[in-house]
């Protein structure tokens, strides 16, 4: 690097370093800081005592700890249901349809808006359920409480566990097994000793990911979890919608801040000792050896096959239930629901495509610079922990920050699309940033030493050497952005209004008012536009001469 | 014609760990024109910093670099007119062979034709005619480095900067690729420094060889020189295999010098004026050294025998030294078994005398 174009290159860095800095002030830490002081003051003065009466309340302390129970053992399900997919998968030598069931039974769940497969449990376990009321003839199925929470949340949340899981396993490889069974080891020892002992850190990464997951899920608890079962994130909800308690809202949304910036500090300790190397290319093929006997080979994919039926049973159902007249009820076919969805629902799909569509730019140019900046600037490091903590905090608190903070002068953004944007860019961009540092940290430094030794100045170098290198973090950005802006729910429900609204808002409607074929027909529809912009945004990157980046970081809503 | 000099060339640098680091010390170095010169060393002996202070890429903490007379000290990298051929190719992966030798022409902005014309003619020249539309992960490593060869030779560098090229390749291709750089240099005629760990490769490829230690050059000179005079027990032991002896100095005999090794006498012939009862050290390379069946003169025991096809390595016990003899192409009936008794020969003409320490 010669001296002077560093020199060059200095005040536009230094300009867009002071903005994003700035951004990140007022769109993190401000609002962080405006709920800690909603919460610890009372008419401009400090005073803690609402707050301590409010943790007194028997309900606040019930919700925190049925919100850590269900966290808990959605991390473990989760993680058990993870581990057996990303192992079959690593181990079990499986064809490619199966790869491909798998594959898709795993996506679904991470493109679906939030409320889906608690719709569809619904249908399936409801009072007037396909398997409760049709198949065994009950008439009075309890299907919420904390057991369908439970299963809904770890079949919505397990896929996270198998991304995370799924490089590892295939990174230790078979051939480690095999020199521990040349070295006398029985299958079981060696899988014992040898496999779980180097997975360990993955399976901690893998529940701390799901914990977190469950502990800002929104969506599921608000339909299945019923009366007896108040989580933190809907009964702050509650507060803020039902009782105006704005105050009070506040003061839940922060005691779930607590765990999750721990889990949060735990994971990224976790992460950091493990090595990125075997993520993100290839991988090494799997020799699947004799790691895997032949019976215990149709036990794993018996499991997954068991899964991924389930999962499928479940969409299928939902399908159905978008095209029938009344589900359970009236069987007959019908596109009432989908004229439901492109009439009434027309204002939110055109806000939500809207506010998605200038997040999605935004969205994927900022995770570019943030990651390229973070490996290149003093304070990088500080860089990129606040520019997480968006991500890393539940919904509920991010949302309720922005009503408290966005709520007057100077900065008035209540019932602007804007504060949507916002939120989504400084919540979802993290995924774009990682993927974007993980990319660099794989251009070795000679490549653009390289470029400069072939005459290039540093201009020429970024344009025409690293830009098109990083180009698939910028896609991969734009997805994720984009996925999110059409499923997120949990921070947004406070942030919409009567100017600009979501189709996620209008599921939770339609699921209040009992209206659950629209409902269904809605979810479909979202899944059905994410499918087609994500793989749109595939092909375009190929045309741009790009390959498509492994996420370095598995997404939640 | 081009030449490089570098002058009093310090590099320091500060490791978290171990604080200031010399890498470089007090370089002097003048490449001829169109001379093939390496840089010899183990890692860490500071050759691939000297090269990348060449190349602009490092600046150093004091001394100058001069190409073709020209102070470049202070001139950014992309202003050097170089050509630099990376350990790991540096290949750009998302372009195509064609566009990566292209690319140095494309920043120099000739015309589409003339790029084309140039970007054809090297690749026909690195053997690699029809390889223009391949990525280069569809390459092998041969064929990655003659690309990464072709780029860096395309944009007529006046310099020719290279850093390990051959280290990832196998030892066969190694061979073969050196052979190909040493005749493209010598056809082209671009003075060139060429960085390497390996002693063989040196030899094969340099006119001259600088040996590195520590920072500093310990010696520089044709292969033939450095091997048959060394200036050091360093640069003795680092080119080829060697015998080092630790001896005093007792008392001269005609053009020889006597020395004593643990009671044993040997002449060395040397013009070397020493004062009795120095402490010195004599080397001996294993080709030099006889071995015969027991009789008078120097006794031995053979520890090892390794038979070699063209040749047959013996290990011996002298005094108290294992010594490294190599016979080559030996007589079918001369074996000496490990364990016994033979006697060695150490020429007054193959024995030198070094520096201790």
């Amino acid at each position: 690097m010669s001296v002077l174009s560093i020199r060059a290159a200095d005040p536009l860095r230094t300009a867009v370093l002071g903005l994003i800095w700035l951004l990140l002030a007022l769109f993190v830490v401000f609002p962080l800081l405006m709920l800690g002081l909603r919460a610890a003051t009372d008419n401009g003065t400090f005073d803690l005592t609402p707050a301590l009466n409010a943790l007194r309340q028997t309900n606040t302390l019930r919700a925190f700890f049925n919100s850590l129970l269900l966290a808990t053992l959605v991390g473990l399900l989760g993680t058990a249901l993870g581990f057996l997919f990303a192992f079959t998968v690593a181990r079990a030598r499986i064809g490619r349809t199966m790869a491909w069931l798998l594959d898709t039974a795993t996506l679904l769940p991470l493109i679906s808006p939030p409320f889906t497969t608690s719709i569809a449990f619904v249908f399936s376990f409801g009072p007037r359920g396909f398997i409760s009321h049709g198949v065994l003839g009950m008439t009075n199925a309890q299907v919420y409480g904390l057991r369908s929470t439970l299963v809904a949340e770890a079949l919505t949340y397990f896929p996270l566990a198998y991304m995370a899981l799924r490089p590892m396993l295939t990174a230790i490889g078979g051939n480690l097994e095999e020199m521990a069974f040349s070295l006398g080891s029985s299958r079981w020892r060696a899988f014992r000793t040898v496999t779980l002992k180097l997975t360990v850190p993955g399976l901690a990464n893998a529940f701390l990911l799901l914990f977190a997951a469950s502990l800002a899920d929104f969506a599921t608890p608000l339909i299945l979890a019923g009366n007896d079962l108040p989580v933190l994130p809907t009964e702050a909800y509650l507060q803020i919608t039902g009782m105006f308690d704005l105050k009070g809202g506040a003061v839940l949304s922060l005691l779930l801040l607590v765990p999750a910036l721990l889990v949060f500090l735990l994971q990224r300790r976790l992460v950091a000792r493990r090595s990125y190397v075997t993520m993100g290319g290839k991988g090494v093929r799997a020799t699947a050896g004799d790691s895997v006997t032949p019976n215990l080979r149709w036990v794993l994919v018996g499991g997954c096959m068991l899964v991924v039926l389930l999962i499928f049973y479940l969409y299928g159902l939902l399908a159905y239930a978008s095209l029938v007249q009344a589900f359970g009820a009236n069987g007959t076919l019908t596109l009432a629901h989908y004229r439901v969805v492109f009439t009434q629902g027309m204002p939110a799909i055109r806000d939500t495509l809207i506010i998605g569509a200038i997040a999605m730019p935004l969205g994927g140019l900022y995770g570019v610079l943030v990651g390229s900046l973070v490996g290149r600037v003093r304070g990088g490091q500080a860089l990129e922990l606040v520019s997480m903590i968006n991500y890393a905090l539940p919904g509920t608190v991010v949302g309720i920050g922005y009503l408290v903070a966005f709520n007057t002068p100077p900065f008035l953004m209540t019932g602007t699309a804007a504060i949507i944007i916002a939120c989504y860019i400084f919540r979802y961009s993290p995924s774009g940033i990682r993927t974007t540092i993980a990319l660099l940290a794989q251009i070795d430094r000679s490549i653009e030493e390289a470029s400069t030794s072939l005459g290039a100045g540093t201009a020429t170098t970024f344009r025409r050497v690293m830009l098109p290198l990083i180009l698939p973090a910028f896609f991969a950005g734009l997805s994720v952005v984009f996925i999110r802006s059409m499923t997120a729910i949990s921070a947004t429900i406070f942030l919409v209004s009567i100017h600009w609204t979501l189709i996620t808002v209008r599921i939770l409607e339609n699921m209040t008012e009992l209206s659950l074929g629209p409902a269904a027909a809605f979810s479909i529809f979202v899944i059905a536009v994410v499918l087609v912009v994500t793989k749109g945004l595939e092909v375009l990157l190929r045309l741009l001469g790009g390959r498509s980046a492994e996420l370095m970081m598995v997404e939640h809503e | 014609m081009v030449d490089v000099r570098l002058e009093h060339l310090s590099a320091e640098f500060t490791h978290p760990a171990r604080g200031t680091v010399v890498a470089v010390r007090e370089v002097d170095l003048h490449v001829q024109s169109g001379e093939l010169l390496t840089l010899l060393g183990p890692s860490g002996c500071g050759k691939t910093t000297v090269l990348r202070i060449i190349a602009g890429f490092q600046v150093p903490t004091t001394g100058r670099v001069f190409i073709d007379n020209q102070d470049v000290t202070t001139i950014a990298a992309n202003r050097r007119d170089i050509g630099f051929v990376f350990q790991n190719y540096a290949l750009f992966p998302h372009l195509t062979v064609q566009e990566n030798v292209a690319y140095g022409l494309h920043v120099r902005h000739l015309a589409a034709a003339d790029i084309a014309r140039n970007v054809e003619k090297v690749l026909q020249l690195v053997d690699l005619a029809g390889f223009g539309p391949r990525l280069p992960d569809e390459l092998s490593g041969g064929q990655q480095q003659r690309v990464a060869l072709a780029r860096a030779v395309v944009i007529q560098p006046r310099v020719l900067l290279f850093d390990e090229p051959l280290s990832n390749l196998d030892a066969k291709l190694r061979v073969q690729m050196r052979g190909e750089i040493r005749e493209l240099q010598r056809v082209l005629g671009i003075t060139t420094v060429y960085v390497t760990h390996d002693q063989e490769e040196a030899m094969a490829i340099s006119d001259r060889i600088a040996v590195m230690d520590q920072g500093r050059i310990a010696q520089c000179d044709t292969a033939e020189e450095l091997y048959r005079r060394p200036a050091s027990s360093f640069v003795a032991s680092f080119l080829g295999r060697t015998n080092l002896l630790d001896a005093t100095f007792v008392g001269r005999d005609g053009d020889c010098a006597i020395l004593d090794i643990e009671g044993q006498r040997l002449p060395v012939r040397t013009a070397a004026a020493l004062e009795p009862g120095a402490a010195v050290r004599a080397m001996i390379r294993p080709e030099a050294v006889g071995i015969g069946p027991p009789g008078t003169g120097l006794r031995a025991s053979v520890l090892t025998r390794t038979y070699l096809g063209d040749k047959v390595e013996y290990v011996v016990r002298f005094a108290s030294y294992s010594l490294h003899i190599v016979r080559f192409n030996p007589a079918e009936n001369e074996r000496f078994e490990p364990g016994g008794e033979v006697r060695i020969e150490l020429p007054p003409d193959g024995l030198q005398l070094l520096p201790r320490g």
